[in-house]
């Protein structure tokens, strides 16, 4: 066994939380959760808990976690006969039937790569004899279709008894992937000839029996849906150290820009008496001091006032403090700040987007600015110290006086408040089901231009934290994200090379991945400049976006 | 108004896995136990209102050992009542050893 004490942060890899679940092996069918980033940023991920949560409940099963270890144990486990193990059990990741992956970001794709690489487990789908390798939460698999034997679709919850079932009654891995390939939001590539040809996409089954297009698999009820009211409570500090409870899942707005829309449609809402249960049996199981009520945008929850005025007195009583990652302003002026202020520290965060009106209106970003510097005044009341505003920039129709704008913006905004503003800026990427799915990538000579004259711009303001998004960075965000299944060789090539967290400047190596992309004779511009005429992802039916750009 | 605070000062076992939990870590571990529980749980005043916990010595991380640390309530509670509801909220590796006040 490992001397943890040898390690970093040995905490991350003790596997003691409060409400953990340890089940006994004997008998059952092994799974493994593994995250391709650290404990702290996967342990902040909902999804992953709510799968292990699920998963447990089956008598038949046994699920436990890993998580991309620190730099040095890497290092350890690369050098030594040690392979990276399960917390709860510390079961080398081979000997695990399946092995469960929430992708969650592009950049975590040469993660993944490692932690396979790491568990004993190899890392192309045609060379694995018995484990299988589930990945979900990737938007566009593709990429991704050689190292994966299923891909699942959409929200598990949905399908986690028909995926507990076939693998109860199926004891081979062909039986299984087989069963799979044919379920609601169950994806097998090994099942299809995907190619393309000039510049069409083409994508045929091998068989009869499998699905084509696949359809995203979402939650009917999200009432009666499965929440982990055990709550696995760290003994540690996480990144986001609440917990989060969703009020709503999907949106009702249409950003042209977001592919959350189409991901999580379509939308539907919590009971106000769902969320105050969940709210009171998760306090009760964890003693958590810290809830954020969750959704895509918080103000478009229909019983949000109701819900504040009924949970204020259990919050009041016990200190909890409650954050709401998603507002919108008017509401903040109108009713919602009389009730904030008696609540414990509220964060807030504005997703401007678009520093001006007309480009703003394309984005379909309703926000009435007036009210909004109204609400600034009435921000400083509220016991927030700071409050952070997003901006894209790389927007199509975009002009110099967008870029410049941005500035004023925050001026006013910190005049207003009076408060120190963080201002976060980002790049916009045409991503796979947004309704700019089908627009052209701004060139990179274009990018690095724009980035410098806003960095000019703000270089005099003073009491504000500005974080611009790195152009590389970005740049090989946008290409995976809408890459093929050429592209998987290029991400073992720059894995081979020595790329990983790619989501972490001091990680991150644009060179590395050139070399890769050029080895393979990939031209990005092919992914970034939408030069097909279907999308490598097309075989996923999207929902009915409402294309209504005004 | 200043509210009036009742310490209770108990000794506090660290071993096993809890070894490798910092202080920082068990001042977070012992206020969420403490709010499990239905203990009259005193909370720091002013903006962020917290658990209130001291510890009156240390341990390094990565040793097995015992410290004192102090609980505050906002009513006199039985010691003994403190410890028979706060214990079955602590995980394997902490346990409390001895009542000092």
């Amino acid at each position: 066994m490992i001397n943890l004490t040898n390690f970093q942060r040995p905490q991350r890899y003790v596997g003691n939380e409060w409400n953990v679940i340890k089940k006994p092996h004997q008998g059952k069918i092994k799974i493994c959760l593994a995250y391709p980033d650290l404990y702290e940023i996967g342990m902040s991920n909902l999804g992953l808990r709510i799968i292990y949560g699920l998963l447990n409940e089956y008598p038949d099963i046994v699920c436990e976690r890993s998580f991309l270890p620190g730099s040095d144990l890497i290092i350890h486990l690369s050098q030594s006969q040690d392979k990276l193990f399960s917390l709860e059990s510390k079961t080398p990741l081979s000997e695990f039937e399946v092995i469960g992956v929430n992708i969650g970001h592009e950049l975590n794709y040469t993660n993944f790569l490692k932690i396979l690489d790491l568990g004993g487990i190899p890392i192309y789908a045609n060379q694995r004899a018995d484990n299988i390798v589930v990945v979900s939460s990737v938007s566009n698999p593709e990429p991704l279709a050689d190292f994966v034997d299923v891909f699942y679709i959409g929200e598990f919850e949905e399908n986690s008894k028909i995926f507990v079932d076939i693998l109860k009654n199926c004891k081979s891995k062909p039986e299984r992937l087989r069963a799979l390939a044919g379920q609601e939001g169950f994806y097998v590539p090994s099942m299809y000839n995907f190619y393309r040809k000039a510049n069409t996409y083409f994508f045929e089954k091998k068989y009869p029996d499998v699905s084509l297009p696949i359809k995203r698999a979402y939650v009917r009820d999200l009432d009666t849906s499965y929440v982990p009211t055990k709550w696995l409570t760290p003994h540690t500090e996480i990144t986001h150290d609440r917990v989060p409870i969703e009020l709503a899942r999907g949106c009702p707005r249409r950003c042209t820009f977001c592919q959350a829309r189409d991901v999580y449609f379509p939308y539907r809402q919590r009971k106000v008496e769902t969320v105050k249960r969940l709210v009171r049996q998760i306090y009760e199981t964890s003693g958590y001091e810290e809830f954020s009520f969750l959704a895509l945008s918080a103000s478009d929850y229909s019983h949000i006032e109701a819900l504040l005025d009924e949970m204020y007195p259990f919050f009041l009583k016990h200190q909890i403090g409650l954050s709401l990652p998603s507002l919108r302003v008017d509401d903040l002026i109108t009713v919602l700040h009389k009730k904030l202020l008696k609540l414990k520290k509220s964060s807030l965060t504005l997703a401007v987007e678009a520093a001006r009106d007309p480009l703003r209106n394309r984005l379909n970003k309703e926000i009435d600015i007036k009210k909004l510097f109204e609400a600034a005044k009435v921000i400083k009341h509220l016991g927030t110290r700071r409050i952070k505003i997003y901006f894209m920039f790389g927007l199509p129709g975009e002009e110099e006086e967008d870029l410049l704008a941005m500035r004023d913006f925050v001026n006013k905004l910190r005049s207003e408040s009076g408060l120190m503003v963080g201002v976060s800026i980002n790049i916009f990427i045409p991503k796979p089901f947004s309704i700019w799915s089908d627009q052209k990538m701004e060139t990179e000579s274009n990018l690095n231009r724009k980035r410098q004259s806003i960095l000019n711009n703000f270089s005099r303001v003073r009491n504000i934290k500005l974080s611009v998004a790195s152009v590389k960075n970005i740049l090989l965000e946008a290409i995976i994200s809408r890459a093929d299944r050429k592209f998987s060789e290029v991400i073992y090539k720059a894995y081979s090379k020595g790329a990983i967290m790619d989501g972490y400047s001091e990680h991150f190596n644009w060179q590395i991945w050139e070399e890769a992309m050029a080895d393979s004779d990939i031209d990005y511009n092919d992914y970034l400049n939408n030069t097909s005429d279907n999308y490598p992802w097309s075989f996923i039916e999207s929902a009915k976006v409402i294309n209504s750009c005004k | 108004m200043q509210i009036v605070k009742f310490p209770v000062k108990v000794k506090l076992k660290k071993f096993s896995d809890l070894i490798f939990f910092s202080q920082l870590d068990l001042i977070h571990l012992l206020a969420r136990a403490l709010r499990r529980t239905n203990l009259p749980i005193y909370f720091t005043q002013g903006f962020h209102p917290r658990v209130k916990i001291s510890f009156l010595s240390g341990l390094k991380l990565g040793v097995e050992g015992q410290m004192d640390v102090v609980f505050y309530f906002r009513e006199k509670i039985q010691p003994q009542d403190m410890v028979r509801e706060l214990s079955p909220q602590l995980p394997k590796g902490l346990e409390i050893v001895e009542i000092l006040s």
